[in-house]
């Protein structure tokens, strides 16, 4: 009875490096298909095969039904025809996928005028009508250019954009990605929205959250191969594939505890006292009082743009402060030091990881010794020092990354995200063994994350930004004397 | 309520075409008084270490070459007083200016202004046909470029636009001369009058312009076609004539436009040698002549006028930026 409106025949992509195997799949009116995967499982592929959007190099195989006419995945030039009439795309980063010099309002109201046909005053009020309904303001968003759109507004733009010819097939690529959790979660209810109105939805995510939330059937993808598929509820609570079951072990609420924080003792590594910064006119912090002893883990987080990252700059001394002042320890000249949050962007790519550990250990004239040992902690072989940067894995580079900044013995470590780019398992022990290492050398950490639950779990003490001031959680108030 | 919220969040609607339009005029006022001073004094000190004699040199300009001799010489020198200090004559000079009297040339004795006025129109013709022209060659065929980058007219019109831009004006318009007057005589090689007369200068000029902003053009369509917005719109159903005109044409504008600006240079500096080569009778040969001839009343107006001008273009340039682009509308 129920009416399929998207089938997949051995749907497979091949080509320059990477290789989906083929998978059937069908989704039916009111159905929720979710591909969940780890970065570089090429599940964004699958999309762009069925939108015949792959890139040049790359070529599509099997066969694709669309409420019931047959296409040749391969073909991708077949599929244009249907854009935004029959098949829908959610782009990845709406933010990039808004055109900055045009009002939110034209945008949507484009797709009603030249999609719908409407004339240019009525496929201005549906447009008006659409934002409305997604719980846009009026005034705050039609007349608004998507620079002056937050990350939130702008997901919901592009989602009328996008939905506005009546699309009933919905694809959404990676909806979520670099959303915090909140906001993360509106845009879950928007996407469940298209299959209660009777259309069907197709996510691709790398959030189990996601998944979770959404419903449906799961199919879960590792390395281009269907691992495991099933309903949501099954496949996420009772996982039958080792994979999976390691991938939900690595969700951050079921880490195991960390190490017990030092007993506080020992002078504060570093000090702030009446911090603020302004940006643009507006505050992203002010009156911040804190204070790390010496093997802290303090957890920074808040929405994108908050200034998690400039308070980091703040107390490393790398920017200055508008209003109060910054006290750091007396010691060597590299202990207030960085994690990145992209491994690949933090090396010279054009050099062996030997080669450049070396030139580090010359230029600080640092312990050669410790480079051998910190592997082993770091579980890094030493095959690897032979490898450019951008031939290890994310994971062995930003383990790379923390031995390097480890030689340096630093006394406070300002790590920005450090793991985001990670899959969850790589995560976990990523993580774990920061805040090992960390604990066992008496430096403070202060950990920046999007993801609550991962700061919860990890840290002694948590620091909310983004609310005008900065709020210290209550379970620091002990530590927090300065 | 409703009444309320038009009022509150007025200030969050689509920036009106008027908005912010202090903010780019203002700072360019000051900005053309300054370069009004700066290119005046320089004028006046470099003419004035200029080596020779300037009595001579001017009484030369007036009757000339063969007529000179030192009782001419020093009738010009008491008539112009020139042997006043340097001082002096620099401050009486900054007084005319601000009562906006450049003086009267040395030479014909004419007022500066009323000569200008005169050559002004006939560079500004130039200067208006080879702008023109390049906007003809360049942005179109840069924008066909970038819609296929490394292809066929993307690699032969990167060859082209190098090979003219490392051309001096100069070199460029002698070899157009030496093609279409000398070899096959279609055109005049140099003159002013008849329409013919403009081809050549102008199209040296429009060259070496278009050189770049072909280049321009095509990086920024490169780089429009392949941003998100721009796959967005068509995977929204627009199609590619409708991505093109709404999503693609603005936004490969913008940096075309504001790339103008920098141009403008290449204009005026290429108007000088130009119509010096093609004995055009605008601003740029009487600045040659004016210095030549140590008409320092002439090449003060020149060069100020020629400051002033490059002001005025760079302030067309933004406003015309800031009707195309909203985001420099916002407060």
């Amino acid at each position: 009875m129920s009416e399929i409106l998207l089938e997949g025949h051995a749907l497979g992509v091949h080509g320059e490096g990477v290789s989906i195997a083929p998978v059937d799949f069908s989704l039916a009116r009111g159905g929720r298909l979710t591909l969940l995967g780890e970065t570089g499982s090429g599940k964004s592929l699958i999309a762009q095969a069925i939108m015949g959007t792959l890139p040049s190099g790359l070529a599509a195989s099997g066969e694709l039904t669309i409420e019931g006419q047959a296409y040749a995945a391969a073909e991708g030039a077949t599929r244009r025809a249907l854009w935004g009439r029959r098949l829908a795309l959610l782009p990845q980063e709406p933010w990039h996928a808004l055109d900055p010099t045009m009002a939110s309002g034209a945008q949507v109201a484009e797709s009603h005028r030249y999609l719908r046909g409407l004339g240019r005053r009525r496929a201005r009020e549906a447009a008006r009508r659409d934002l409305v309904g997604l719980g846009l303001g009026l005034a705050d968003a039609e007349g608004s250019l998507p620079g002056e759109l937050s990350g939130g507004m702008a997901q919901r733009v592009a989602f009328a954009a996008a939905s506005a010819g009546g699309a009933p097939l919905v694809i959404a690529d990676e909806p979520t990605k670099g959303l915090d959790a909140p906001r993360r979660d509106a845009v879950v209810r928007l996407l469940a929205a298209t299959p209660q109105r009777g259309g069907a939805l197709l996510t691709i995510t790398h959030d189990i959250e996601v998944a979770r939330r959404l419903g449906g059937e799961v199919i879960l993808l590792r390395r281009g191969r269907v691992v495991e598929r099933g309903p949501a509820e099954r496949l996420l609570s009772a996982p039958r594939s080792d994979y999976a079951k390691r991938l939900l072990e690595a969700e951050p609420s079921r880490w195991p505890a960390p190490p017990p924080p030092p007993a506080t003792c020992g002078e504060p590594v570093v000090e702030a006292r009446g911090l603020a910064k302004w940006r643009g006119g507006r505050a992203l912090f002010r009156d911040l009082a804190l204070s790390l002893r010496p093997g802290e883990i303090v957890g920074v987080v808040g929405p994108s743009g908050c200034g998690k990252s400039t308070l980091g700059d703040l107390l490393l001394g790398l920017t200055g402060t508008d209003a109060g002042e910054v006290k750091r320890a007396a010691g060597h000249r590299l202990a207030f030091q960085k994690l990145y949050q992209d491994p690949p962007a933090a090396f010279s790519p054009h050099w062996s990881l030997a080669r450049l550990l070396d030139d580090l250990v010359r230029r600080h004239r640092l312990d050669r010794t410790a480079i051998a040992p910190l592997m082993t902690r770091l579980g890094l072989d030493r095959e690897l020092l032979a490898r450019r940067p951008g031939e290890i894995s994310g994971g062995e580079l930003q383990r790379f990354a923390i031995l390097r900044v480890l030689l340096m013995e630093p006394r406070f470590l300002f790590a920005d995200e450090p793991t985001s780019r990670l899959d969850p398992i790589t995560q976990r022990d990523t993580l774990a063994l920061l805040v090992e290492l960390a604990r066992e050398r008496h430096c403070a950490v202060m950990l920046v994350s999007h993801d609550p639950a991962l700061i919860e779990r990890l840290c002694d003490r948590r620091l909310v930004l983004g609310q005008g001031e900065a709020v210290l959680a209550p379970e620091s108030l002990d530590a927090q004397a300065v | 309520m409703d009444a309320i919220n038009a009022r509150r969040f007025g200030s969050r609607r689509f920036p009106a075409l008027g908005a912010g339009l202090g903010r780019v005029l203002l700072p360019r006022l000051l900005q053309a008084g300054l370069v009004a001073w700066l290119v005046g004094t320089l004028t006046f000190v470099l003419t004035r270490t200029l080596p020779g004699d300037m009595a001579y040199r001017i009484a030369a300009g007036r009757y000339g070459h063969d007529m000179v001799d030192g009782a001419a010489a020093e009738a010009v020198r008491t008539e112009l007083a020139l042997d006043q200090p340097a001082l002096l004559a620099y401050l009486s000079w900054l007084g005319d200016l601000l009562r906006l009297d450049l003086g009267r040339s040395l030479v014909s004795g004419a007022p500066v202004i009323e000569e200008l006025g005169h050559l002004l129109g006939h560079s500004l013709g130039l200067a208006a046909v080879a702008l023109l022209l390049s906007l003809l060659l360049g942005p179109p065929l840069g924008l066909a470029a970038g819609l296929r980058p490394g292809g066929a007219l993307d690699r032969v019109s990167e060859a082209v636009a190098s090979l003219l831009r490392a051309l001096p004006p100069f070199a460029l318009g002698l070899l157009l001369i030496l093609l279409f007057s000398v070899s096959l005589g279609w055109l005049p090689a140099a003159g002013h009058g008849r329409s013919a007369h403009f081809v050549l200068p102008a199209l040296t000029l429009a060259l070496a312009l278009a050189a770049v902003s072909s280049r321009v053009a095509r990086h920024a369509m490169v780089e429009v076609s392949g941003s998100a917005y721009y796959a967005f719109s068509r995977t929204k159903g627009l199609g590619e004539r409708l991505s093109f005109l709404r999503h693609g044409l603005r936004n490969v504008a913008l940096p075309i436009v504001a790339y103008l600006g920098v141009q403008f240079v290449t204009l005026i500096e290429g108007v000088v040698v130009v119509e010096t080569l093609f004995a055009w009778p605008g601003i740029g040969h009487a600045l040659v002549h004016a210095i030549v001839a140590r008409d320092l009343p002439m090449i003060q107006g020149t060069a100020l006028l020629m400051g002033l001008l490059f002001v005025a273009l760079n302030t067309g340039v933004d406003l015309f930026c800031h009707g195309l682009d909203p985001r420099r509308r916002q407060p």
